[in-house]
Formats: C-alpha cells, structure tokens, sequence
C-alpha cells in the first residue's frame, strides 16, 4: 500500500471528531435519499431522518423521499434514521463521496437492526459484484418448497431439478462445483458435484439470502465462476427480548404441510439464544393428469445458536441438523435403453399407483450435521479479527429397485466429513477497506462396504489450504475499485478400484500402473495423490452518477480444482440409462469472465441491465463416449472430459411502480453455451425465461396484498444432439429407433397467485395468512432441466395455504 | 497489527504441520453381488434328451465417440456375430434360462433362486423377429401367486426352416405379465440378451 495506515486512520478519527462543530455555520449542501421497506419493497412513509448533533429533522413523503438541506459540503456527518415499525439505526455519511443513497429498513418484528445498503460497494462481502437479496415475504412464501425454487425468483438463477424435490440452483447456464453455497460463513459441503444431489440446507434457519451472479466472492471461495449463494443470520441486538416466529403450511398437491418455528432470546447482557426447528411433509404429488408414484418426502431440521456479545468482541457457537428423505418417481429406475426409449415415447409414466405417504424405492436419504464456533474482535477503530471453526458430517444413502438380500441396502452409501478453520482480518477506513485471512481444510469420503455396488465415489482425503486478500477502494466520490486474490492448494489423496476391463480399454497400465497397490478378482485398487494449485482473481469498477444510475464492470479469473466425481466417479445412472465415467488426468478449469451492470435505482422507474460473457479453458463437461455392453443391453458411456467453452448471457430487471402501489415487475434472462471449437451448443443449459409480476398493495385494505405471477419458458432451441441409436422389435421385425435424448420439451407459460393478509394482531403476536396457487392453470408441461422429463410431466395445480404468526 | 501477524504465523505453522495428513485406511473391495453378469441357457431337444448348453457373458467396451452404432458383440461368438441356436423344423425343444453372478470365480452366484424367490416380481420374455417357432411355459417352470408362469423353463415348438432373431428379457416389476411384446411387461430390464435361433 502506499500510504502508512497507522496514521491514516487516527487522521480519519479526527475529522469525524470534528464534524459535530461544522453545524453552526450556514452551507448549503444538501444530502437525500430514499426510506424503503426492506420486507414489502415498498417506500416508507414518515421515517424520521436527523442529523445528530445539530436540530436537523426532515420526514420521509409518501414515496419514502428525504432531503437534508443547509449541510456542509465535504463534511461528515452522523444520521439516525428512526421509523415507527423498525429499529433506531445510525450511520455516518461523508458528503465528499455520496449525496444520495437509499436506506432499507428492517421491520422489527425480525430479530435484526440492520439496514442494508442497495449497493454493496463497502460491505462483509467486499467484492464489486452486485449481490440480490430474497425479501422476506418471498422466503416465506418459499419456506415449504426449498431454497432453490425460492432462488428462481432471481433473474439469471434456475434451477436443475431431478424430479420435484431435489432441486439445485443453476446460475448464468452453470451448477453443482461452480456454484458455492456460504452458510453462516461455511461453504456447505455436501455431494454438490452428482445432478441428482440437491444442496443440504434449510433455507428457514437463516435471516437473510442473497445471490453474487457470475462471480466468487473470494473471502469464501475462489472456484464458482458461476455464482455464490449466501445465507446467513444477522447478529442479534443487545437488548432484553424474545422473538419469535411460527410458520404453518399446507399444500393441496401432495396433502402435505410443514411446520416451522424460531425463537430468538437475547439479553442485554449481551447473551444470545436462538433455536429453530422444520417439519415437512408430503405424499406423492401429482401432474394434471396422473398421480407421481413415489415422490413423497419427509424432512426435519433443528439448529440451535447460542453466544455472546462483548463490547470489544462476539463468541457464536451454532449446531444443527438436516435429514430429508425423498422418493423418486417410480416410472424413472429403467433397466437399458430400450427401457428408456419406452418412456420417452409414452405420454405417461409407466407406473402410476395410487396416492401414498409412503416413500419406497427408488429413493434418497440425506443427514447433514454441522458444528461450528466463530469469534470476532474489534480492535481500535475499524478493525477486526474474526476466527471460525466448522465441522460438517454429510451423509447420503441412495436405495435402488433390487432383488435379493440386497433389496434393504443401499446402492451408495456415502459418509463426507469437513473441518475446517479460517481466519479473517479486516481493516477500513472512510476510503478503503481490507480483508485478508487463511484457511485449512480437512475433508474425508468414505463409503460404506457392503453396498454390493462398486463405488460412484472413491475414497479419499482432501487436504486444502489457502489465503486471500481482497480490498475495495474509493477512487474518488463516485468511483470505487475492487480487487481480489485467493490462492487455494488443494490435494486428493484417493484410493480408486478400477474393473480391468476398463483398466485395459483406458490402458491406464502406461500411466496409473506405479500407482497399483492392490489387485483383488478382476479389479486393481490404485492409491494416487492429485494435486492442484489454484489462483484465482479479480477487479471491477463501480460507479455512480447522477445520483440515479450507477455502472459497473467486473472482471473475475477463476481457477478451479476438478471435483473428485469428475476425475473418478464410474457407476450406472439408471434414470437415464447411462454410466458414467470420471477422467484421472484432468487439469484445473480456467475461467475468465467479464460482467456488465447498469442500474437506475430511482423513482418510479428502475432496470438493471447485466450482459455477461465468459471463456473457459479445460472447461469440465460430461459427454458421449461410445457403448459398455453389459448382460441388460448397450449402455451409453459419458465421460468428464475437457472442452474450451464460451457464455455469453444477459439478466434484465425491471421495476416500475405507480402511484396507488401497484408495482409491475419484469425480469429476462437468456444465456448461449457453447464448445468453443466444435461450436456445439452445452448441454443442460437454461432456455430464455421472462417472468412478469403485478404486486397490488391496497391502501384500502391495508391488511392485504396480491401478487400475480407469469412465467414464460421458452423451448431450448440450443442444445446438442446426444441421441443414440437401438434396435428393437416391432411387428415381428427387428429395426433401429433413435432414443431422443436431446430435444428439449416445447414452451410453457405458467401463473401463481398469491395473496396475503396480515397482520391481524392475537394476544401479543402478529398473525399473518397466506395463499398461493401455483400452476393456476393446471398446466401440463416437461421442463427441459428436469432429468426425469422423460418420465412424467411437471406437478400440477397447488394451493399452499400459510398460518405465519410472529410473536 | 503485529500480534496478528504473530498470530497467522502460529496458525500458518499448524497448518503446514498438518497437511501431511494422510489417509490411512484401504478400502475393501466392492462386488457387485447382485449383478447378473451372466446368462445361460440350457437347450435340450425332447425326442432324444440331447442337450447343448449356450453361455451369454458380456463385458465389452466400445470407445469409437460415434453413438449412432450400436456393438453386436456378446463373448460367446468369436467374429463379433451372433450366438446362434442351432435347432431342427418340425420338433420341440426345452428351453431352461438361468441367471449367474459370477464376478468371483470361485464363488459364483445362482441369481435364478432370487428371481424364484421373488417370483411375483420378475418375469421372462422371448422376443422373435419372425415366424416359425412357438413358445409356452413348460413342466418345471416357476408359476408365480397369480398364476402367471415366469417362463424360466419353455417349451419351443418349430415348424418349417427360419433363421430368426430372438430377445430375452429378464423383466423385473413388470406392470404386467401378459403380452406379446416387450412393451407390453413394462417394468424394468435387468437382463437383455440376443441370439439366432437357425431352424432348418
């Protein structure tokens, strides 16, 4: 750096000790903003703005305006902004850098006093990529169906769906390794790397979510080109209270329900306590026209927090619980290819049964556990260590239709455990901010013997170390500058069973032959280390103008480790009929991406225009490699191998809010995927999506809003051909059909509706009621990012009626 | 600041004192126990109880890219071509089909008493590309709650001289147990085998 932080910061202390003595002169610099509701996205009226230390008060208008007149220019100044349903907050702004910003409040009903910022220029994340947040209605309203469906709200976010319930999120055309989830400060580690293996976690047993589009944050990671999805809890306040909040669900599709409740108790002594538990589920859930045997779910969650604030520091401990057990469509375990083709060719799924809780095979059984201790300590003036430990136990049982002895035992059985420790050290200043830290992680997959199934996964010890720094730094008054480092080693060490036959087709004698420390029947185990050493950058602009719009551009190089499925899975996927093989030699993927951001953030109108594009080099990609014969037919062989890849994509947003509260909202997003070299299209990439939403907030009926909802889904006409070829017979003669993979379903145009009353206030709680009706039309479609499509049709029409009381 | 700095030294040298960590424990082999991995059929010509024994073993790799061609190839012939059944027009002939694992050699596995076992869920079928052989269940066969004979034990009638191309089919939960194509089980294929049956 060049210049000398031990007195640049007392410097800064300094001035803003001064400020409080500019007051009584007469200037004539003005400072406005906007009051909004960071639950309802609506204006606040008669939020109360002053300047503390002076008799300076405006109130906020009807559109949630204010406007603070008669300021010193280049001065400092300390605002409190208070509002009679939220928390006092406090803030100084340095009129030398902003005259306007927008203020969003947190209702206090929340456990949280926080007020975030519409740009996250200066922020925990420290990155010049733009983060959308989830309102808190939207998390409510998605509490029943899971995190990546609520994600789908966002522009640029899909989600990768394997039936109904096991849903991963997608982000500008990728998934599973390039897209990390953060919660509570850990990266969620789970099987993320399988379509099949939806993510972990209970969206309920966090505050607040937010989604980086097309860029680490690497604070937490330096490998998802694609985005980063982070949940957390805020901090809790210093004050003698409990609150709570009960959420009670009940969907007509399925004949399920959850239950969810929190409860938060803090005391002024600074001591914390907050426990949450979910209860969910459902029967088989049913498409328009037929029942969807065996997709029940059950699920339950627990976590429990507990900690303490200090003046100087803050010591969190956090434990929890996550099983969930999810049936998969019946129709979709298919023995070989002509099995496959049957069910593409047949509009229905081969077995319907009658409706059932029961969850039979084939199905998925998931337990995550997590521990974990953070401590933070402010040193001085804006400065601040933090330290975390983490524990997570994931455990994933996966049940296929058997025969024999083996009918009760799983096919998979995978037990993956984490530790890991990091350090952060932040320091600020009114300009510039730092953060540096490093991290160790200790990660080991076992799976259970006995399964009778050769492992999808080998066994191994992943070993990861590593460091960054990020800083963001204001150039001038409305010039910011972000740039980052994190440098990751990352070292597998994997014991893998190789089938001679592979062995020799592959001849891996030449290259993996040293490595042999075992032979046992017709297989060879190897022991091999496989290292990588990842560095991972990035740096963007953010600027403001007009005290309306801002612009930004960002560039991120991103390096990533192969996940171990990718250098070493190799087992059958009987969904679709195929085996999947893993690559030993592949070398890291190299990402270069370049994000746009144009925003207007002001008045009735508002957009935000976001084209991206990327180039990749070894780019990981599972593609056709030829047939495995076995005794149930020719099996298609795919197999992880390197491509160069191009993306290009654009999100757009926008707002426009009348008068009488009305708001209309439309967003867009389409992004092209292609082979750099073969110009062949990727596979599994999201089609153009346009969603449109009317929001009606009554002033009549003050206790009640109404959100319609469209979705139109194009058809993908971008995608590659993997369609293979099979015989069979037909009218007593043998020929050849083509087993159509690829074409993905047509078009589809959805409506949800949702309606909200509340609150209705019952012995000192808030009650709040819900219903929504998704698939208002009974629509029947296939959604092209659903593995089972070939199977059945999409859930039906669903009525979720919701009980939230807040207490 | 420099107590920090103290402080990611320490940490740091922890760090570098535990990367040498190594996995320790090997794992155990995993057989694929329930795997059919081989098929044999019995075929014994009923006027003279002479018998000819067919073994179906596949394990091929195809690593040509090009999915649109599909291997032919099964262990038992030697020239890529198709096991061929070799039978006489105008006879009959006891057709008995069982299921092996035999990944260990020497422990192989009778997977035909798993599916007599799980009678009610399994089912076999022959598919023919053509005329000139028909098919019944025969005595010794496995008859299954409803009545249904799983087909494990036929009896194959030829009349005039054909080659023609046979599918068998191992089925399990077929959705139902009657039919003449394969189509019409449902269910799922847990053994896909082909053959010619030569009539002359």
């Amino acid at each position: 750096m060049g210049y000398n932080l031990n007195t640049l910061v007392p410097t800064a202390f300094l001035i803003l000790m001064s400020v409080g003595s500019n007051y009584g002169q007469f200037c004539s610099t003005s400072f406005e903003g906007n009051i909004i509701s960071l639950e309802q996205n609506i204006p606040l009226e008669s939020a109360v703005v002053e300047v503390i230390g002076s008799n300076m008060i405006v109130t906020s208008n009807a559109d949630g305006y204010f406007k603070l007149e008669g300021l010193c220019p280049d001065s400092i100044i300390k605002i409190k902004i208070s509002h009679i349903n939220c928390h006092d907050y406090f803030r100084e702004i340095d009129l030398n850098k902003s005259l306007f910003e927008n203020f969003y409040l947190d209702h206090k009903f929340e456990e949280l006093s926080e007020i975030i910022l519409t740009d996250d220029k200066i922020n925990d994340l420290s990155t010049s990529s733009r983060a959308f947040s989830i309102s808190e209605l939207d998390k409510e309203r998605y509490s029943d169906s899971g995190l990546a469906m609520l994600l789908e709200k966002i522009s640029g976010v899909n989600t990768l769906t394997t039936g109904n319930k096991v849903a991963k999120p997608v982000i500008h055309g990728m998934f599973g390794s390039r897209v990390g989830i953060i919660y509570d400060g850990v990266m969620l580690e789970n099987q993320q790397w399988g379509q099949d293996h939806a993510p972990n976690i209970d969206l309920n047993a966090f505050d607040r979510i937010r989604v980086i589009k097309g860029a680490s944050v690497l604070k937490y990671s330096g490998s998802n080109p694609g985005g980063l999805i982070i949940i957390d809890s805020r901090p809790p306040k210093i004050t003698d209270t409990i609150t709570g909040k009960t959420i009670i669900n009940s969907s007509s599709n399925g004949r399920g329900g959850s239950i969810i409740s929190s409860i938060t108790s803090t005391k002024k002594s600074g001591i914390f306590f907050r426990s949450q538990f979910t209860l969910k589920k459902n029967g088989d859930l049913s498409s328009p026209n037929y029942i969807l045997s065996n997709t029940g779910s059950n699920e339950k969650n627990i976590s429990i927090t507990v900690g303490k604030n200090y003046s100087k520091s803050n010591i969190r401990a956090i434990l929890s619980y996550f099983n969930s057990e999810i049936g998969i469509l019946k129709s979709s375990h298919v023995g070989n290819i002509k099995d496959l083709l049957r069910a593409i060719e047949s509009d229905t799924p081969g077995v319907i049964n009658d409706f059932s809780y029961n969850i039979n095979y084939p199905n998925q059984d998931n337990t995550h556990y997590t521990a974990s201790l953070d401590y933070n300590y402010f040193f001085d003036f804006d400065k601040k260590l933090g330290l975390k430990y983490s524990f997570q136990l994931n455990k994933r049982k996966e049940y296929d239709l058997r025969i024999g002895d083996f009918k009760n035992i799983p096919s998979l059985d995978l037990n993956l455990s984490t530790q890991r420790i990091n350090s952060n050290y932040t320091w600020s200043n009114l300009f510039n901010e730092f953060t540096n830290g490093i991290f160790f992680e200790l990660q080991d997959n076992y799976s259970t013997p006995g399964t009778g199934v050769k492992r999808l996964i080998p066994d191994y010890l992943n070993t990861k170390f590593g460091g960054y720094f990020i800083s963001t730094l204001k150039l001038n008054r409305r010039l910011n500058f972000g740039l980052g480092f994190r440098y990751e080693y990352n070292s597998n060490d994997v014991y893998k069973y190789y089938r001679n036959s592979r062995w020799e087709n592959e001849n891996y004698e030449e290259r993996l032959g040293n490595y042999v420390i075992n032979e046992v029947l017709s297989q060879k185990l190897i022991r091999k280390k496989v290292i990588f050493n990842t560095f991972s950058s990035n740096a963007g602009f953010f600027n403001e103008f007009k005290n309306k719009y801002s612009a930004s551009i960002q560039y991120n190089y991103t390096e990533r480790s192969p996940n171990i499925a990718e250098m070493f899975s190799g087992g059958l996927h009987h969904s679709l009929a195929s085996i999947e093989y893993g690559d030993p030699f592949l070398k890291k993927e190299k990402t270069h991406k370049i994000l746009f951001d144009f925003e207007k953030n002001d008045g009735k109108f508002n957009f935000r225009i976001n084209p991206y594009f990327s180039y990749s080099d070894d780019y990981i990609l599972a593609q056709p490699a030829g047939f495995e014969q076995t005794i149930r037919g020719a099996f298609p062989v795919w197999e992880y191998s390197p491509i160069s890849s191009i993306f290009k994509g654009v999100d757009l947003d926008f707002v426009y809010r009348t008068k009488d509260n009305i708001q209309f909202k439309n967003s867009l997003s389409w992004v092209d995927a292609k082979n750099y070299e073969t110009k062949e299209q990727l596979i599994n990439i999201p089609p153009l999506v346009i969603n449109n939403e009317i929001r009606i907030i009554s002033d009549n009926f003050k206790n009640f809003n109404a959100i319609i909802e469209h979705k139109f889904v194009d058809k993908q006409n971008l995608f590659p051909n993997n369609n293979t070829m099979t015989t069979v017979i037909e009218s007593g003669e043998k020929i050849s059909k083509v087993v159509d993979i690829s074409t993905p379903p047509d078009a589809y145009n959805l409506f949800n509706l949702n309606l909200n009353w509340g609150p209705y206030n019952f012995v000192s709680s808030n009650i709040y009621f819900g219903l929504s009706i998704d698939n208002v039309m009974n629509k029947a479609y296939r959604n092209y990012l659903n593995r089972l499509r070939f199977y059945s049709d999409e859930a039906g029409r669903n009525f979720l009626f919701q009980i939230k009381i807040k207490y | 600041m420099l107590k920090n700095i103290y402080f990611k030294a320490t940490l740091l040298s922890i760090v570098l004192l535990l990367i040498s960590c190594d996995k320790d424990d090997t794992p155990e082999a995993e057989n694929e126990m329930e795997v059919l991995n081989k098929t044999v059929i019995v075929v014994t010509k009923l006027s003279d109880d002479s018998s000819e024994t067919y073994n179906f073993e596949v394990e091929e790799h195809d690593h040509g890219n090009d999915h649109s061609v599909l291997p032919q190839t099964q262990d038992d012939d030697e020239h890529g071509d198709h096991t061929v059944i070799e039978l006489k027009s105008g006879s009959e002939y006891k057709f008995e089909i069982s299921f092996l694992n035999d990944t260990d050699p020497n422990n192989i596995i009778d997977m035909t008493l798993e599916v007599i076992n799980e009678k009610d869920e399994h089912h076999v079928h022959y598919e023919l590309a053509g005329n000139g052989i028909e098919i019944e269940s025969y005595s010794g066969d496995t008859i299954d709650s409803n009545g249904n004979a799983l087909n494990l034990v036929t009896k194959w009638t030829t009349s005039t001289a054909a080659e023609i191309e046979v599918e068998a089919y191992l089925i399990h939960q077929p959705t139902s147990k009657t039919g003449n194509t394969r189509d019409d089980f449902g269910g799922a294929t847990d053994v896909e085998i082909e053959f010619e049956a030569h009539v002359e």
